[in-house]
């Protein structure tokens, strides 16, 4: 008893405590986000701790978001990920139930086709991908933001290798009893794949409401921006004071944290850490 | 006829479809692989639109941009063809010379940092220290935080009398200029960028540490192996593919840097941190140089093309041996 009692100290001082600091190290940025955007601009820069609010100063942020059209950027946002992460999600599921559980002719080409595209992210392709959307009359439009990003390769590979594990069996067990290949997708497959969903929702809504670039190049008109870049723009001016800077780089953080958080369990098993100790 | 390992018929469908037919004796045989042809052929019309998708939105774009790179074009005029003058201006350009090594350097700088942090942090959270899920949780918000947020953050950060400085100071290093002068401003970029994709390439790590059988770990002991014999002949050699891959994805990621640098430094000071996306952008749409840009593309679509074919062999290598 006492022994065990002993390692266990041992281990929290050897482990726990190092570990702890290491944390702590990562998230002092997001600390120092959090407690600066309640910070009063005058105590921000007295002192290496002056972003450690002792009063409260939660009127940065109405400040903030009256400052630019924040409002609008943050629905735009809100719209063009929504769109992107259902379009990766129904491509992905798709093409990675095909690739799964069918050997049509060229099947293995098709999956080397779908890889190649990793090659081939926007900032390689920029400007023809402008040139494309462009001709297609979309530059300052919601299908022009959305849908460059609306298939990425990743989702596709996730879900074909998740739904690699899926024993064929069940398949065709509903095959024989007359149901069709979507029903068989949506009734017998997606409830097992649930984990990789999760992490597929998550990238894509993560690297959608972060994507700069693309909303950069193609909206010139303030009403279409996404709040990326009204926040780099406000940023810019160093008139703007941090703090308010701040507040709405903590607004744009809540979203994907609060996802992470309704995501948590089925995304630990999605990263293949149904069985981590501690 | 029948599949060495019945894994792999499941995973191609050919032992679920003998069973099918084994419960249906009364197709005839022709209409019976005819109605098995069909069914397979649902996959092509399931992968149809993602690559219709891909066609529009990348193989076209970028054979255009490798036909763009050969003309002269500012979308005012029509574009015309000037062969490899593109190149040849670029290989004059110093500018051209620095994004370059600038991109290589960062990637080569990241890559590797990246790699052993990882490493580091999922091994440590591997321990069954109490509390270390807990750590790895919270770790991996800087992979969920945007990245526009984390830009503004660290430059404030960075500043002479920032949080960083005061931290070195505490320590007694003193006051570096991060952002601002011409050799730090790259290692900044360097740290953020490590900061934001450690924790994430620490949980693909994890996976495959918790993958490794724990009888691996019994047996070694048994023949004596103390903790760091373990870690050198069980751990390592098994994470080595895991690893590879860590290395190829986050070259594939760093390749593409464009935004860190764009907000923390503008490519500066001077041309220090420049890196080849920023400079196809500036070059497309500042200066309207499209085929110049598309240059640009094309050589940045190189070294993305090096590290995606080492992903494929690894790949093709992977998806040979679950049929083996």
């Amino acid at each position: 008893m006492t022994r065990g009692r002993r390692t266990r100290l041992r281990r929290i001082l050897l482990g726990t405590v190092p570990l702890g600091v290491v944390t702590f190290f990562f998230l002092l940025p997001i600390l120092w986000m959090a407690g600066t955007s309640f910070q009063s601009n005058a105590k921000l820069f007295q002192s290496g701790m002056g972003w450690l609010p002792t009063v409260l100063h939660p009127d940065n942020y109405p400040k903030a978001l009256a400052a630019a059209n924040f409002g609008r950027y943050f629905l735009n946002s809100g719209i063009v990920s929504l769109a992107v992460t259902v379009g990766n999600l129904v491509f992905g599921v798709l093409a990675g139930y095909g690739l799964a559980k069918f050997r049509f002719p060229g099947h293995r080409l098709v999956l080397l086709l779908i890889l190649t595209t990793l090659m081939l992210p926007l900032e390689v392709t920029l400007v023809p991908t402008f040139l494309v959307v462009h001709a297609l009359g979309w530059i300052n439009t919601y299908q022009g933001m959305v849908g460059p990003l609306l298939v990425d390769a990743f989702g596709v590979f996730l879900m074909r290798q998740s739904m690699l594990a899926i024993p064929s069996d069940y398949m065709e067990a509903a095959r024989i009893d007359g149901a069709g290949e979507l029903r068989i997708l949506l009734r017998i497959m997606l409830p097992q794949c649930i984990p990789a969903l999760a992490v597929l929702a998550m990238f894509a809504f993560r690297d959608s409401w972060d994507q700069f670039l693309w909303p950069l190049t193609i909206v010139s008109v303030d009403h279409l921006r996404t709040y990326p870049l009204g926040l780099a723009q406000f940023g810019e001016d160093f008139g703007n004071p941090p703090t308010q800077q701040m507040a709405i780089a903590v607004l744009a953080t809540i979203p994907v944290f609060l996802l992470f958080a309704v995501l948590q369990r089925a995304l630990t098993r999605g990263f293949g850490l149904g069985g981590i100790k501690g | 006829m029948q599949p060495p390992n019945p894994s792999v018929a499941d995973r191609t469908g050919i032992l679920a479809g003998r069973a099918a037919m084994i419960v249906r004796p009364a197709m005839p045989v022709r209409r019976r692989a005819h109605f098995r042809r069909r069914i397979q052929l649902w996959g092509a019309v399931f992968v149809t639109p993602t690559l219709l998708f891909f066609a529009v939105f990348k193989y076209g774009p970028m054979l255009w941009a490798m036909w763009l790179s050969l003309n002269a074009y500012d979308m005012m005029s029509a574009p015309h063809f000037i062969g490899l003058g593109n190149y040849r201006s670029l290989m004059a350009d110093p500018i051209f010379w620095h994004a370059l090594s600038n991109t290589l350097v960062y990637i080569a700088g990241s890559t590797t940092l990246i790699t052993l942090v990882a490493l580091g942090l999922a091994l440590a959270v591997n321990s069954a220290v109490p509390g270390a899920r807990q750590c790895m949780m919270l770790m991996y918000l800087t992979n969920l935080m945007p990245i526009i947020a984390v830009c503004l953050v660290w430059r404030f950060l960075f500043l002479p009398y920032g949080l960083v400085n005061e931290l070195l100071h505490l320590v007694g290093i003193g006051r570096i200029d991060w952002l601002t002068s011409t050799t730090m401003a790259m290692p900044a970029i360097i740290i953020v960028t490590v900061w934001r994709f450690a924790p994430y390439f620490m949980v693909v790590f994890l996976a495959s540490l918790l993958a490794i059988p724990a009888d691996y770990y019994e047996a070694a002991e048994l023949d004596g192996a103390g903790a760091v014999s373990r870690f050198r002949h069980v751990t390592l050699p098994l994470l080595a593919p895991m690893t590879f891959f860590v290395i190829v994805v986050s070259a594939l990621l760093c390749a593409r840097i464009f935004l860190m640098p764009y907000v923390m430094t503008g490519g500066g000071p001077g041309n220090a941190t420049r890196v080849l996306s920023m400079l196809i952008y500036e070059t497309g749409f500042s200066y309207l140089k499209m085929g110049r840009a598309a240059a640009i593309s094309v050589v940045l679509f190189g070294i993305m093309l090096v590290f995606t074919l080492a992903q494929m062999r690894l790949f093709l290598r992977a998806e040979q041996s679950v049929s083996r």
